[in-house]
């Protein structure tokens, strides 16, 4: 929807902009009225500028004419020097708070975002580097709203105010400024261009360089066996030394583009100056034996010189802060346009499904697909099935990578409502359904178990004891169910039972022993339906059958739609429902043991 | 051994900025040459102006010897900009070395960490601080060193200058520097350096919680409590967001005060350059101060004003680098003194009352006693779960062990002794294969090897056919962890890796699983042939010719 709502203002407008640069002017424009303020702020230090190069030309002229000079003056010019101080200071407050507003506002829409794309999140990228996502290129936004988009405004604002203000005082001088101002503002553009390029290209080496490090790190052990440690430090070494290498030869460009911005500057600073030398000597090739300026009016000229470069000069160094910003926006927009496909809000389903929520407290008694299908982007995610599941049947679904078998699942979490064709639960539409307390009866077992970093006792009990005052399991329950999914040796060998710390990496316990253990903490849910994404396809074959058994014994009376590859046949399933691209052929139990013998 | 000790020693800012000293000595020449410059051309600049416009009232004009001080002028405008680039490009080529330095230290690290505990530290978390606290510390020279120098040496020029003008106004010059050099940075850094650590240990703490609560997203939300735990997630990001506040408050501050002192300055210099003339209630210049030379230094004050503004904000990055800091010596490994004896080729290998088990969770086999000797080979079999695979891994000195080992009749520490693991070659349940190519990933097990022999141990794994029909063939870059392998490719792939290296000992974990009987058939023979080690450790469930003509073990 931001995309559209951009591609008409772009339309409007008239101008090539690209989408990253059209979310940075919607997000700066949340806060405009903060912009406004810190713009008023600025109008008032051009003022202040003007105003104490005025004062102190005259107290230098009179110094250096006289020997003295007038007190109030000197007043005025460190007055106006003071209120420079502090319009600066305010500016650059309100300029803080609004990056601030701008960007953790940004990131909790990041975040309930990442939340409703639920699974399909995984689709854009791995959960750490979400993270990255969400607190790193959030923050790289930070110099854009807090610098750069403030100093375009005192880019234009503070030279046309000393052009202003020297108009009435020096045709000269005003036409040098006229004149290397566009020139300044040319070489800015082409620098800007230029450091883009290095920029991005400088992001992706240093990508790569992490990527390898990375990557040799992984295999560390690997490394350490085999005894090539040091062959892999020298290649980091090469690496480096070569990214050193290409960054510089960019660089040098880059800079030099900058230096050649810097040498106006600095050249017309020094015209200006040997100009009014020159004028108040009456030297001047076409003006001898006559001034055109008095000195205090080229004292004037010359306080105001640097400043007219200055805010030109700071924009040329925030300019990377406009590239930083593009480049996260870039990544920031491939989140928020991911499309969100559940229902956007949880709480006008539940009142829809008032009348219906008799039905879904109820007991489970049937899942019917009727022609269920599921397309984006003109393919079939999930050809059209016909199917049902009754109370208590457990079905295996198998079929090739990429058939649509996971996506069934994410259309029974929930998590996605855009598919065709009919889902009864109940003989309701789902749709109809209160998704909070159809979700409360689903357990949920994917490849990897989810767990938090915390202990064993926290992640089987995740997300238990509800707000309703569901009492927690108690202890003899918790023992039961890891009798139940054999974890009570395991757990009884650790030093710390129950209190063991899981972290990402499952602190030493195996695959097996960790999907034991969510088989626990699916027992301890008391969910009736039991949702499984290839529980096994990360174990060897042994380890596969023995927690396949012991699924069979916990998961006795609950209906269960496993996902499971050939290569783990499950013997034990009411149904077992062969998934393709042309739809689902089903096999009875029967047929199925046939099948696997 | 001093090599040793200097790669492995912590880091500090002084170590970095000593790092290389005469690559940093360039930009900083450099940047004092401009920054001087740039004072001094408003200074000079100034004086020029009113000299000129005073030699005219006075009718000198035509006496005025204009073309130096206009020279000079030019002159400093060219250095200005020349310096101020040498200065960029060299500082940054100074920091591009120092990333490098860094990166390497930071592997040393890795290395010198043992190997049980190699997995402790998170993807996320290195990957932070490889790249954020490297960040933070590598800017450390260009962003809080380099401007304090340039600061301090403009201020020891203005004051030489006030010098000539009025011995006595060093006195407010140094008091001025004082504060702007040292007390407001300083009170200023003082005032964020909190802020900026919690900041740095919160932004930590958020990304972790917020990979762990997204790594449970499913479960929560069908549990219905994903908002509390979101909520939570968004309370560390307040409290973050509070400590950002205080650090630009202090910044923000902290460039006022520095406003302020430089008014003082101005105000305190007019007052000791003059006197107050009640007659005609101005103020009146000394005698035997210049005016012209008065306002060069006003001027000159103005241009260090512009110096010292970026020093407040220097000494928040001096904390934010010192936390960087700290946090990369976390990583910090003393080195470990490796055995001196060197284990000679093994021919026997006895285990009394030997037991692996892991760091973390202290699990492991049941103790045992075995023996093995050159031409033998041994089938390790047990229930899933009796600890095989710990056990081989002890014995490979990859996982911590109890109980005595004897090699070659020598009682011996198996736990990560390079010298011993140089001898034999051990094949993990799941093992790394690099993003690099084939033949890359071959060689580490042989640099020496030639194309032919890495073509021969892949037709000894049954790989060969495979590889000949990849486009790129040897040169075939395999993707990160080896995704575009199946599993049995992987580990026959680790496998020829290994076999390149022909050491005495081989132990191989579960080689078997995934493949079908014709490759195991071509693996067994291999390992009975042109491959066959002196000593063979197997652990598989799966039954082939070369457990079958092996002593059997049960666990």
């Amino acid at each position: 929807m931001t995309r559209e709502k951009g591609a008409q203002k772009t339309r409007r407008t008239g101008r090539i902009k690209t989408p990253e640069a059209v979310f940075l002017g919607q997000l700066a424009n949340q806060q405009s009225s903060k912009y406004r303020l810190a713009q008023g702020f600025g109008v008032l230090f051009a003022v202040s500028l003007v105003l104490q190069a005025w004062a102190l030309a005259n107290v230098f002229s009179d110094m250096a004419l006289h020997q003295s000079f007038s007190i109030s003056l000197l007043v005025v010019g460190l007055f106006a020097l003071l209120i420079r101080a502090l319009a600066n200071f305010g500016r650059e407050r309100i300029c803080t708070s609004a990056s601030r507003d701008i960007r953790y506002g940004l990131r909790g829409k990041l975040v309930s975002h990442l939340t409703n794309l639920g699974p399909a999140r995984l689709r854009i990228e791995e959960d750490a580097a979400l993270s990255t996502r969400v607190y790193e290129q959030v923050d790289a936004l930070d110099d854009f709203f807090s610098r750069y988009k403030p100093q375009v405004f005192m880019v234009t604002l503070i030279p046309c105010v000393i052009l202003l203000s020297v108009v009435s005082i020096s045709w000269i001088a005003f036409f040098v400024f006229m004149m290397t101002a566009p020139l300044v503002i040319i070489f800015m553009i082409f620098v800007g261009h230029k450091a883009a390029q290095a920029n991005r290209r400088q992001f992706n080496v240093l990508a790569m360089l992490s990527n390898q490090f990375m990557d040799l790190n992984q295999g560390l052990a690997e490394l350490k066996r085999l005894n090539r440690t040091n062959e892999a430090r020298e290649r980091l070494s090469d690496s480096a030394n070569a990214y050193q290498k290409t960054t510089m030869s960019v660089l040098v460009l880059a800079f030099l583009s900058t230096a050649t911005l810097e040498l106006f500057a600095s050249l017309s600073i020094a015209m200006i100056a040997l100009y009014l030398g020159l004028g108040l000597l009456e030297v001047l090739p076409w003006q001898v034996g006559s001034s055109p300026v008095t000195l205090t009016q080229a004292m004037f000229l010359l306080l105001l010189a640097p400043e007219f470069y200055l805010p030109l000069r700071q924009l040329g160094n925030d300019y990377h802060a406009k590239q930083k910003a593009e480049a996260a926006a870039t990544d920031l927009l491939e989140i928020l346009n991911a499309a969100v496909h559940t229902a956007a809000s949880q709480e006008e389903v539940s009142r829809v499904a008032g009348s219906n929520n008799a039905a879904t407290t109820n007991q489970l008694t049937s899942i019917q697909f009727e022609n269920l299908s599921w397309r984006e982007d003109g393919r079939y995610r999930l050809a059209p099935i016909t199917a049902t599941i009754n109370k208590g049947e457990r079905v295996w679904l198998s079929g090739e990578s990429g058939v649509g078998k996971s996506s069934l699942l994410h259309l029974l979490l929930g998590f996605e409502e855009n598919y065709q064709g009919m889902f009864l639960v109940n003989s309701q539409p789902f749709g109809e359904l209160d998704l909070a307390s159809w979700r409360a009866k689903l357990a949920w077992l994917p490849q990897t178990p989810e767990w938090v970093n915390g202990s064993i006792r926290r992640n089987l009990l995740l997300g238990l004891g509800s707000k309703e005052g569901a009492a927690l399991p108690s202890e003899d329950e918790i023992n039961a169910a890891l009798r139940e999914s054999q974890c009570d040796d395991f757990i009884q060998a650790l030093p710390a039972g129950l209190e063991t710390k899981l972290t990402e990496l499952g602190a030493g316990l195996s695959g097996g022993q960790m999907q034991r253990l969510s088989i626990a903490r699916a027992l301890l849910s008391k969910a009736d339906m039991w949702l499984l994404d290839e529980p096994c396809s990360g174990l060897d074959k042994e380890t596969a059958q023995t927690v396949l058994e012991t699924l069979e014994k916990a998961s006795k009376g609950k209906t269960l739609l496993i996902v499971s590859h050939d290569t783990h046949p499950i013997a034990w399933v009411d149904k077992h429902w062969a998934l393709t691209k042309g739809g689902l052929h089903e096999q009875s139990r029967k047929e199925n043991r046939q099948a696997i013998a | 051994m001093s090599s040793h000790a200097k790669k492995t020693a912590k880091l500090s800012l002084k170590r970095l900025l000593l790092a290389n000293p005469w690559g940093f000595i360039i930009p900083v020449m450099t940047g004092i040459a401009a920054t001087l410059a740039g004072v001094a051309l408003l200074g000079i600049s100034g004086w020029f102006i009113s000299a000129a416009g005073l030699a005219t009232a006075l009718g000198g004009a035509l006496a005025f010897n204009y073309l130096t001080p206009g020279a000079i002028v030019r002159g400093m405008a060219i250095l200005r900009t020349a310096g101020r680039y040498g200065e960029q490009v060299t500082a940054h080529n100074h920091l591009l070395g120092l990333l490098r330095t860094l990166r390497l230290w930071v592997w040393d690290q890795r290395v010198a960490k043992d190997v049980a505990n190699l997995h402790e530290q998170s993807r996320g978390d290195l990957l932070q601080r490889l790249v954020s606290d490297l960040d933070q510390i590598i800017r450390w020279p260009l962003v809080v060193f380099l401007p304090w120098i340039y600061a301090l040496l403009a201020y020891a020029a203005v004051a030489i200058f006030a010098y000539f003008i009025l011995p006595s106004l060093l006195w407010p010059l140094s008091i001025a520097a004082l504060f702007h050099v040292f007390v407001v940075p300083y009170v200023c850094g003082h005032f964020a350096s909190h802020a900026v650590h919690v900041g740095q240990i919160l932004g930590v703490h958020r990304r972790s919680r917020f990979v762990s609560l997204f790594s449970a997203l499913i479960t929560l939300t069908i549990r219905g409590h994903w908002g509390d735990y979101a909520q939570r997630l968004g309370e560390l990001d307040e409290r973050q967001r509070r400590m950002e506040i205080r650090i630009q408050q202090a910044v923000s501050l902290g460039r006022l005060l520095a406003y302020g002192v430089t008014i003082i300055l101005l105000a305190s210099s007019f007052y000791l350059l003059g006197s107050f003339d009640a007659e005609t209630s101005r103020w009146t210049l000394l005698d035997g101060v210049q005016g012209t030379w008065v306002v060069g230094f006003v001027l000159s004050l103005l241009a260090v004003n512009e110096l010292v503004l970026p020093l407040v904000q220097s000494f928040v990055a001096q904390g934010q680098s010192q936390v960087g800091l700290r946090r990369l010596n976390q990583l910090h490994q003393d080195a470990k003194v490796q055995p001196e004896s060197k284990t000679q080729a093994i021919h026997r290998m006895s285990f009394k009352h030997w037991r692996g088990f892991h760091a973390s969770s202290g699990m492991g086999n049941q103790a045992i006693d075995f023996c093995v000797q050159t031409s033998e080979s041994i089938w390790l079999r047990g229930a899933s779960g009796s600890g095989k695979s710990t056990l081989l891994a002890s014995i490979a000195g990859d996982c911590l062990s109890s109980g005595d080992a004897l090699i070659n009749n020598e009682k011996c520490d198996l736990y990560s002794n390079q010298s011993y693991q140089a001898q034999l070659s051990y094949l993990p349940q799941s093992p790394y294969i690099f993003q690099q190519s084939i033949g890359a990933n071959l060689r580490l097990g042989n640099p020496e090897s030639t194309d032919d022999e890495l073509w021969s141990v892949l037709e000894a794994v049954a790989l060969a056919e495979w590889a000949r029909n990849l486009p790129n063939g040897l040169e075939t870059l395999l993707s990160s962890q080896g995704r575009n392998l199946s599993g049995g490719q992987r580990k026959r792939l680790a496998l020829a890796r290994l076999l390149l290296r022909q050491s005495p000992v081989l132990l191989l974990d579960e080689p078997f699983d995934g493949l079908d009987k014709a490759t195991i058939e071509t693996i067994c023979h291999s390992l009975q042939s042109d491959y066959k080690p002196d000593i063979l450790i197997l652990v598989s469930h799966v039954s082939s010719r070369i457990g079958d003509s092996s002593r059997v073990i049960e666990l």
